[in-house]
């Protein structure tokens, strides 16, 4: 209630919606990013070690779905192989719109530890849209929190209405 | 009547229970598994052979991201291998360090293990209890090798440096009271192993909260006893290790009938099983818990007295300490050496077992006298148990196929390489 | 079951005797070949390999009860080195480029091996038989899944990735690589960067397969050093072990 009687009151001042109804969108997206549980490799470890007790993603309106048809966000956390690249797209398609992706630790942002191997894809972006890149190997569970608020602050930053 | 035919189900590649990246392809009739066929490899990332164009110190770090649960315990295969082809010494201190550092990992992959397998068969709150340990364990790894998971800390040897006089503490925040952060680094003030002895004394009481909740409660009994029921026979002959043997009755614990390293001076018992389903498994990888913590107990006893080297004295091995570099050519040679070529281990193969949290993880290490090794092979416990998994689900339901995934406390990291 | 008090590299005698009970029940099927002290390791021939491990497996002396572990090899490159180490060269080796080029040397006439490790829990004792494969192509053993049910993936996996086949095997599909991989990635001749990459194509909407498009790089050159402080080591050891030098 309390965010309509505020929105409500500053139309009356400014009369001004497109902006604001845009704030309101990025809001409650930035406040409610769900991920698919998406877990690959080590890094799904560190990713579920922000989620536990003491990280508590939660508090960040971050809670992971089992489905990829109920969440915004998709942390691809470890290794992409060539054998994952097909499921790992078929997941992505699955996720409705507006979606991020968030590539998480060095394999994937580029293969890293794995690079030359055969069976590797050499960065997740090959097969899916990045947003934000977590470095590290796996990046700490402060790592990964820091990389969600970075996307939302990216998201924040983009207007939804505006073509 | 209409005819009832068997249908097919693909389980995974993305599935929450799936630990990872398992795919099933399973034949139903009705809610019944006819047939199981494991489809691995979605995370086969060519261990072995990237380990082949490595040279042999640059290869521990893949060992850990091997099975990413139980990190340390692979490394220790991996450096008994290069270190029997070697014939170096390692001093008594390092493998102490060792021992303790096996063990801690052998709680952070059975607790990892506990509250993912909760989760899986409906028991959330283990997840939430056990990775609270985890994090304090986590820390031990952060203070000893700074990172929290991959730490690449034992070296052919020995370990890479002794352990710290302190641990890093909670800095103050305006989100936390003086009082809270107090509190936090209360057990933070002294050394590493002040650190652990404080853990060594929470924890047994944490076991027994997990117990409260999972041993004698009725959802959790109907969900795991006499699911995937496993006879000693047929463990031996699907070559099962581990916790998957002793929660069939057989005390077989490399840590006591090969000992390696410390192993053979510290204290334990080897819990086992009685009729080899679920639950009996789930006992067995409890009560280890609490033998863990007697080794890391009795380890912190003995490091607190016994100072002395953590890694052998030959530099054609172990670089040299940073301070000796500075003023002598010939640490400076060796260290230039190691840093560029590594070394040359001398022809032979050899093979290497720890007992890791989930069996006999090993290493088949061939050299052929060169600085990289000429084939690496790591035995994984999980391959063996997965391989079986069509014969532990077969005439079982949907939803016990979860269970069964749970209990072999599979890791795809080491199983798909 | 035995308890063993010792060190884990099991003692010399130990060894022997285990080693003595072995050949007094395989006879000339099999051929002890030198290992480091800890270890027994015994080369069979391909016909032999099924009686031997039933062998092993039933005899009460023996009772190898647990195959732990079965591995392929391939000694195509085995004592090669990318960088003359052992007289002056004037073009020495620049880091960032292909090594020299393995597979362009006469493989060697065992190329393929099979190497398997038992478990006694009963005796408490290890032991390693390995199968050279004969030199034709494709490399073909015996398969052992009828004597332990447990090899089943083991040789799988060894089919997969040597191209090893098992004669015998009920279901020899692979097992880790993707599907519809081409070729076998472990032997020495695949290139470590393989031979195809993915990328997700936007116009047909799907994951693609394209020819890879990064180079081969060696950050540290494979040298072998004898060095001195492992003569008598070598001495003791290296003189049975398979697998010829190329170089």
């Amino acid at each position: 209630m309390g965010l309509v009687a505020e929105v409500d009151a500053e139309l009356k001042d400014k009369g001004f919606v497109t902006a604001r109804l845009d704030d309101l969108m990025n809001w409650a997206r930035t406040g409610s990013m769900w991920p698919v549980t998406f877990g690959l490799a080590c890094c799904a470890i560190e990713m579920m070690q922000a989620g536990a007790s003491r990280y508590d993603l939660d508090r960040f309106g971050v809670v992971f779905r089992p489905s990829p048809r109920q969440s915004d966000v998709m942390i691809v956390a470890g290794t992409l192989t060539n054998k994952m690249a097909a499921p790992l797209r078929k997941v992505y398609d699955q996720m409705s719109d507006p979606k991020w992706v968030i590539s998480m630790g060095s394999c994937a942002n580029g293969g890293g530890y794995y690079h030359y191997s055969y069976s590797v894809v050499r960065g997740c972006d090959r097969i899916v849209p990045v947003d934000i890149y977590v470095p590290g190997c796996p990046p700490s569970a402060e790592a990964l929190i820091y990389g969600i608020l970075q996307l939302q602050n990216k998201i924040r930053r983009t207007s939804t209405i505006a073509r | 009547m209409a005819d009832i035919q068997n249908f097919t189900l693909n389980f995974g590649p993305q599935h929450p229970a799936a630990h990872g990246v398992l795919r099933l392809v399973l034949e139903m009739d009705g809610e019944v598994v006819q047939k199981a066929d494991p489809h691995i490899g979605l995370l086969h990332r060519g261990t072995e052979k990237l380990a082949e164009s490595k040279t042999f110190n640059q290869s521990i770090g893949y060992m850990d991201r091997l099975d990413y649960a139980s990190m340390m315990c692979n490394e220790h295969a991996y450096v008994l291998a290069v270190e029997r082809l070697l014939g170096v010494e390692v001093p008594l201190r390092a493998q102490y360090i060792r021992v303790m550092f096996d063990e801690i990992t052998r709680i952070l992959n059975h607790l990892m293990w506990l509250g993912a397998h909760g989760l899986d068969i409906g028991a959330m709150t283990m997840f939430l209890y056990c990775f609270r340990e985890r994090e304090d364990l986590m820390d031990a790894y952060e203070a000893v090798s700074g990172t929290r998971m991959h730490a690449t800390y034992y070296r052919p040897g020995g370990v890479y440096r002794d352990l710290p006089d302190n641990i890093p503490q909670y800095a103050p925040s305006k989100f936390r009271s003086k009082k809270e952060i107090d509190r936090l680094n209360l057990a933070r003030s002294g050394s590493l192993l002040d650190f652990l002895q404080d853990f060594t004394d929470r924890f047994p009481k944490c076991v027994d909260e997990y117990e409260t909740l999972l041993t004698d409660n009725r959802i959790w009994k109907q969900r795991t006893v006499n699911i995937g029921i496993v006879t000693p026979e047929r463990a031996k002959a699907l070559g099962f290790s581990g916790p998957m043997v002793r929660g069939s009755g057989l005390a077989w614990d490399l840590r006591k009938k090969q000992p390696y390293d410390a192993y053979a001076q510290v204290d334990f018992d080897i819990p086992v099983g009685v009729n080899g389903d679920c639950y009996d498994r789930y006992l067995v990888r409890v009560e280890e818990m609490r033998q863990s913590n007697r080794i890391i107990r009795q380890c912190i006893d003995w490091l607190r007295v016994n100072p002395g080297p953590v890694i052998t004295g030959d530099r054609k091995v172990a670089p040299p300490r940073r301070v000796e570099m500075k003023g002598d050519m010939e640490s400076l040679i060796h260290h230039f050496k190691l840093a560029t070529e590594g070394y040359a281990v001398p022809e032979g193969e050899t093979y290497a077992a720890v007992e890791a949290p989930k069996g006999e993880f090993a290493v088949w290490l061939v050299s052929d006298g060169a600085n990289k090794p000429y084939r690496v092979k790591c035995r994984a416990p999980g391959f063996a148990h997965l391989s079986a998994m069509e014969e532990l689900v077969r005439g079982h339901m949907l939803a016990d196929v979860v269970a069964v995934i749970g209990t072999l406390d599979i890791v795809f990291g080491e199983i798909d390489r | 079951m035995s308890e063993i008090a010792t060190e884990s590299p099991a003692p010399p005698s130990r060894i022997d005797a285990l080693a003595a009970k072995v050949e007094g029940a395989c006879g000339a099927r099999v051929t002890r070949v030198a290992s480091i002290a800890s270890e027994l390791t015994y080369e069979v021939a391909p016909g032999d390999l099924v009686g031997v491990c039933t062998q092993l497996r039933d005899d009460p002396a023996l009772a190898f009860d647990v195959l732990v572990d079965v591995s392929g090899i391939d000694y195509l490159t085995y004592g090669g080195e990318e960088w003359d180490t052992h007289t002056a060269t004037s073009s020495g080796f620049s880091r960032g480029v292909t090594g020299r080029d393995e597979s362009a040397e006469a493989p060697a006439a065992r190329r393929f091996a099979v190497a398997y490790h038992l478990l006694s829990m009963v005796h408490n004792t290890r032991v390693r038989l390995r199968v050279h494969c004969d030199g034709v192509e494709p490399p073909l053993v015996d398969s052992v899944v009828e004597v332990w049910p447990g090899a089943n993936w083991f040789e799988r996996e060894a089919f997969d990735l040597f191209g090893i086949l098992f004669r015998g095997h009920p279901d020899l599909r692979r097992i880790l690589t993707d599907y519809g991989f081409i070729g076998h990635p472990f032997r020495k001749d695949f290139p470590l960067i393989g031979h195809v990459e993915v990328r997700y194509d936007p116009d047909k909407q799907r994951v693609v397969y394209e020819p890879v498009s990064i180079e081969p790089r060696i950050q540290v050159p494979r040298v072998i050093r004898d060095d001195h402080r492992y003569e008598p080591a070598l001495n003791g050891r290296a003189s049975g072990l398979p697998g010829q030098k190329n170089g």
